[in-house]
C-alpha cells in the first residue's frame, strides 16, 4: 500500500501553503538555460521535469547568501544595538534533489558544534524538506561515490517518486512531512522507486589517504593552474558553508551582516599583516578536497559532499570536485 | 498636504575645493539667499569626485545630487575635470542603461566668483527635485517586459581542422623551448601545458570558450616562464588594451592566433574580427557565420527601449541574483586589480554584502572600472551562474565610447584610451 498524490493536487497544495502565508521555494525557470531554487509566486511556477538539477542548491534557504545579524544605531558617541530575533515564518521547499536534502544533516553539525547559531537552526526549525528522487543523471553526479544515492532520504522530511503519468509516490519520513501531506494522499498500490545511481567514480577512502598524506606535492599546482579562484563552486554547493561578517555600512540602513565566503578567494586567508599562509591558488584547491575529505569526515564522521555536481556544472573553467577526486583516485 | 508637511528634497552636492566651494562660499558672504536643501561635501577636485559618491548619495536618501566644479580650463590640478567631463559623460550612460532616473543628478561648472550662479543653479535644482518627489524608484522592483535572453551555446563538440596543426605547432614551441608553458583549451576548459608530450591534450572546437588571456596575469603561471598563450580574435583584442595599460609586453608571450570558426556564444553573431591581426602565428581559416548587420544585439535595443522605471525593475531583478561569486571578475582579463575595490575594507568602499543595494554597488563599480576598457569577449556573462545578463552593461559603455569618443577597445593600438586621457573639446549637453 502506499500514498500518492498527483502533479496537479501537488501544484494546488503548494499553491495553498502560499496562500496560507509559508514561503515555498521550489526549482523554478529563471532563463531558458538557467533553473533556481527560488521562492515561488505560485503553484505553477514549480518546475518538476526537464532538467538535471538547478544551478544553485537549497542552502540559500537555511544559510542565505546575506542575513542581516543585527543592527545598530549610532548615537553621538554610543551604539545602540537593534537585535533581529523576528521568528522566521513557516517555510516549505520543494521537490529538492536528495543531493540537496542530504546536505542539511552536513551543515546541522557544523551550525551547532562548538557554537549554536541561532539564525540557521531558527530557519531550521521553520523549515519543512520535500524531495523529489531523481529520475535521471548527468556526467556531472556522482552521489554514489559519496555513499548517497538518487533515492536517498537523508534530510527529507518527505520524499516523492515519479510513477510516471504525473503521479508521484509520497513517503513521509517526519513529523512535518506527514504534516504536510497526511489527508491530501490517496491510496494505491503502485510503488515509485527511483533510478540506479551513476556509476561509481572514485573511491573517496583513496581520496581521503591521499588528501592527508600528500600536503606537499605536485598535484596541486598542477591541478589549480587554471583555477580562477571565484565562489563559484562553493557558493553552489549545498554543503559548503564558510561566512564571512560585514558591515553593510549606512546606505543598507547600519547592518551586520553574515555573508557567504570561500576559501577559494585569494583573501579568504589574508591577514591583516599582509601575509597569506595560503598564498596560490593550489593552497586553496587543496585546502577545498581537504576540508571535504579529511577534515569534516575526520569531525563529523561524514563526507562534506553530496555528489551533486554544482561545482563542476558552474565552474567557469571546467573544473570541480568530481576532477580532482577521480585525478586522485585514477593517477 | 498642510505646509509643514511638504515635502523637502536632500540634496547631495559634490563639489571642488577651488572653484565651485569658494563660489558657495561667495553666494554666503554676499546674502544670497537660497534653499537649506543642499548639504555641501567638499573635494579636492572633481576629477576626485568618484562616481561611487554619487550612487552612494542616492543610497543615503538624497533625492538629487549635485557635482561641480571650476570651468574647463580653470580646473587648479590643470585638467581633472577635463577627466572627470569624460567619465561623467560615460558614467550617465550606464546610470541610464540602468534606468536611474538622470533628472536627480546635476552637473555644474561654477566658478570661485559665480555666488549668483550658485544661488541660481541651487534654487533650480532644489524646486525641480521638489516636483519629481522622493527617490522612491531607486533599486525599486516591479513589472517589466522580457529582455529576450542570449542565444546559448550548443551541447555538441565540433571539432576544428586546425587543431591537430595547433597541436603540433604548441608540441614544437615547448621542445625546442621556446616557451616554457602553454594556456590553451583542453577538453573540459582551459590546460596549462608543460610538456611538449601533453600538447596532445590540447583541443580546438566550439567548445573553447575561455578568454586565456586572463591567465597572463596570474602570478602562478608566470612563475612557470614564458608562454605561449592561444587567442581567439575577440580574445586577441585584450591584450591590445593589456599592452596599452602596461600590463602586458609582446616579448613575454608568444601568441597563438585561431582563424575563428565561431564558439556559439551570442557575441558571434555580431562578431566582425574573424582573424587575429597581431599574432606570433595564425591557425586554421576562418568560416564563422556571417556577422549580422546590426552591430549591438537586439536585446540592448529591447532593454533601452523600457521607459527607465522598467530598466531599473529589470536590473533589481538580474542583480538581487547575484551572490557576488565573482567568476565575472576572475574570468575577465581586464579584470587585474592586485585587490579589487570591493575587496578593501579599511575603509569599506563597496557594501561587501549580496543585497539588492550591494549588488548593485558592485555591479556598477564593475561595469564603470571596464568602460571603454571592455572587449567585449562576453566571459563575464558566461562565468556567471546565476544567469546576470553582465554584457548589457558592457555593451552600453561600448556604444557610448564609440558615440562620443570614436572609440573601440582592441582595435587600434594607437588609440588612447579612453578613461585616462581628454580632450579639450569633449562634447555634452548636460553640464550648466
Ligand atoms: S563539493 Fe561539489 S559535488 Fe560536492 S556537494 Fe559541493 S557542489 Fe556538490
Ligand atoms: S574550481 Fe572553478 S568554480 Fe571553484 S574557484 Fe576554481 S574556477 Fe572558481
Ligand atoms: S559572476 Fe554573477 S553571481 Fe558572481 S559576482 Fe558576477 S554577477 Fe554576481
Ligand atoms: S567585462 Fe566581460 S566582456 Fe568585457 S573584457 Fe571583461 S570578461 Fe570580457
Ligand atoms: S580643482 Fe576644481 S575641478 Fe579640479
Amino acid at each position: 500500500m502506499s500514498e500518492i498524490i498527483s502533479q496537479s493536487v501537488l501544484r494546488g497544495l503548494a499553491a495553498e501553503w502560499i496562500a496560507g502565508g509559508k514561503s515555498v521555494a521550489g526549482p523554478a525557470r529563471v532563463k531558458p538555460d538557467l533553473v533556481l531554487y527560488r521562492t515561488l509566486r505560485s503553484g505553477d511556477d514549480l518546475l518538476l521535469e526537464g532538467f538535471q538539477r538547478p544551478s544553485n542548491s537549497i542552502k540559500d534557504f537555511l544559510f542565505p547568501k546575506a542575513e542581516k545579524l543585527y543592527g545598530y544605531k549610532i548615537h553621538g558617541n554610543s551604539i545602540e544595538l537593534i537585535e533581529n530575533d523576528s521568528p522566521e515564518p513557516a517555510q516549505v521547499i520543494i521537490a529538492a534533489r536528495p543531493c540537496d536534502a542530504a546536505a542539511l544533516p552536513i551543515l546541522d553539525h557544523v551550525f551547532n558544534w562548538d557554537f549554536h547559531d541561532e539564525f540557521y537552526n531558527r530557519r531550521r526549525a521553520a523549515t519543512t524538506v520535500v524531495t523529489l528522487a531523481c529520475s535521471a543523471h548527468d556526467e556531472n553526479c556522482f552521489c554514489t561515490s559519496v555513499g548517497l544515492d538518487p533515492g536517498s532520504e537523508r534530510g527529507s522530511d518527505a520524499i516523492l517518486f515519479a510513477l510516471g503519468s504525473g503521479q508521484y509516490e509520497v513517503r513521509c519520513a517526519t513529523e512535518k512531512g506527514h504534516a504536510l501531506f497526511d489527508g491530501k494522499t490517496e491510496k494505491s498500490e503502485r510503488t515509485g522507486k527511483a533510478i540506479a545511481g551513476p556509476e561509481k567514480r572514485f573511491d573517496a577512502k583513496a581520496v581521503r589517504a591521499f588528501v592527508t598524506t600528500h600536503f606537499e606535492d605536485p598535484f596541486w599546482n598542477e591541478h589549480a593552474l587554471t583555477c580562477i579562484g571565484c565562489g563559484t563552486c562553493a557558493f553552489s554547493c549545498p554543503a559548503c558553508h564558510c561566512f564571512d561578517i560585514v558591515d553593510a555600512g549606512p546606505a543598507a540602513g547600519n547592518a551586520r551582516v553574515k555573508t557567504w565566503d570561500s576559501c577559494q578567494f585569494s583573501t579568504f586567508t589574508a591577514h591583516a599583516s599582509g601575509h597569506n599562509p595560503r598564498p596560490v591558488q593550489a593552497t586553496r584547491q587543496r585546502q577545498r578536497i581537504l576540508h571535504k575529505f579529511a577534515i569534516y569526515p575526520e569531525k563529523f564522521g561524514e563526507i562534506l559532499c553530496t555528489g551533486c555536481g554544482n561545482c563542476a556544472r558552474n565552474c567557469p573553467v571546467g573544473l570541480g570536485v568530481l576532477s580532482v577526486a577521480t585525478e586522485i583516485n585514477h593517477g | 498636504m498642510s505646509k509643514a508637511q511638504e515635502f523637502e528634497p536632500k540634496i547631495v552636492a559634490y563639489v571642488c575645493n577651488w572653484c565651485t566651494y569658494l563660489g558657495a562660499d561667495l553666494a554666503g558672504t554676499a546674502r544670497l539667499e537660497y534653499p537649506p536643501n543642499v548639504r555641501i561635501i567638499r573635494l579636492p577636485c572633481t576629477g576626485r569626485i568618484d562616481f561611487n559618491l554619487i550612487i552612494k548619495a542616492l543610497e543615503v536618501g538624497a533625492d538629487g545630487v549635485l557635482v561641480s566644479g571650476c570651468h574647463p580650463g580653470d580646473c587648479h590640478y590643470t585638467a581633472g575635470n577635463y577627466h572627470a567631463r569624460r567619465r561623467w559623460i560615460l558614467f550617465r550612460e550606464l546610470l541610464d542603461t540602468l534606468g536611474i532616473d538622470l533628472r536627480r543628478i546635476q552637473f555644474t561648472w561654477i566658478s570661485a566668483a559665480e555666488g549668483r550662479k550658485w544661488q541660481q543653479v541651487v534654487t533650480e535644482f532644489t524646486d525641480q527635485t521638489r516636483k519629481l518627489g522622493p527617490y522612491k524608484e531607486l533599486y525599486a522592483t516591479g513589472p517589466f517586459p522580457d529582455v529576450p535572453a542570449p542565444e546559448t551555446a550548443s551541447p555538441g563538440v565540433k571539432s576544428f581542422a586546425a587543431e591537430s596543426e595547433l597541436r603540433e605547432v604548441c608540441g614544437k614551441l615547448l621542445a625546442e623551448g621556446t616557451v616554457k608553458v602553454v594556456i590553451g583549451y583542453g577538453a573540459r576548459g582551459p590546460v596549462v601545458v608543460t610538456r611538449a608530450e601533453d600538447a596532445e591534450r590540447l583541443v580546438w572546437n566550439n567548445r573553447c570558450f575561455s578568454n586565456l588571456t586572463a591567465y597572463l596575469k596570474r602570478k602562478e603561471i608566470k612563475s612557470l616562464g614564458k608562454a605561449a598563450v592561444i587567442v581567439k580574435p575577440c580574445d586577441e583584442k585584450s591584450l591590445v588594451e593589456l599592452e596599452k595599460e602596461a600590463q602586458f609586453e609582446r616579448k613575454d608571450a608568444h601568441v597563438i592566433g585561431m582563424a575563428c570558426e565561431g564558439v556559439d556564444q551570442p557575441k558571434c553573431a555580431h562578431c566582425t574580427a574573424r582573424t587575429p591581426r597581431f599574432a606570433d602565428v595564425t591557425l586554421g581559416v576562418e568560416a564563422g557565420p556571417e556577422p549580422q548587420t546590426s552591430p549591438s544585439p537586439n536585446r540592448f535595443a529591447a532593454l533601452m527601449a523600457m521607459p527607465p522605471a522598467e530598466r531599473m525593475a529589470f536590473w533589481t531583478e538580474e542583480f538581487n541574483r547575484c551572490v557576488k561569486c565573482y567568476a565575472c571578475r576572475q574570468v575577465c582579463p581586464m579584470c587585474y586589480c592586485e585587490r579589487c575595490i570591493v575587496d578593501k575594507n579599511r575603509p569599506i568602499a563597496i557594501d561587501p554584502a549580496p543585497s539588492t543595494k550591494g549588488n548593485f554597488a558592485w555591479h556598477i563599480a564593475r561595469a564603470f572600472h571596464l568602460a571603454g576598457r571592455c572587449v567585449g569577449c562576453g566571459e563575464c556573462s558566461r562565468a556567471c551562474p546565476a544567469g546576470i545578463d553582465l554584457a548589457l552593461l558592457n555593451i552600453s559603455l561600448h556604444i557610448a565610447a564609440q558615440k562620443n569618443f570614436g572609440y573601440e577597445a582592441g582595435i587600434d593600438p594607437k588609440a588612447e584610451p579612453v578613461i585616462g586621457s581628454y580632450t579639450l573639446h569633449d562634447t555634452e549637453a548636460f553640464i550648466r
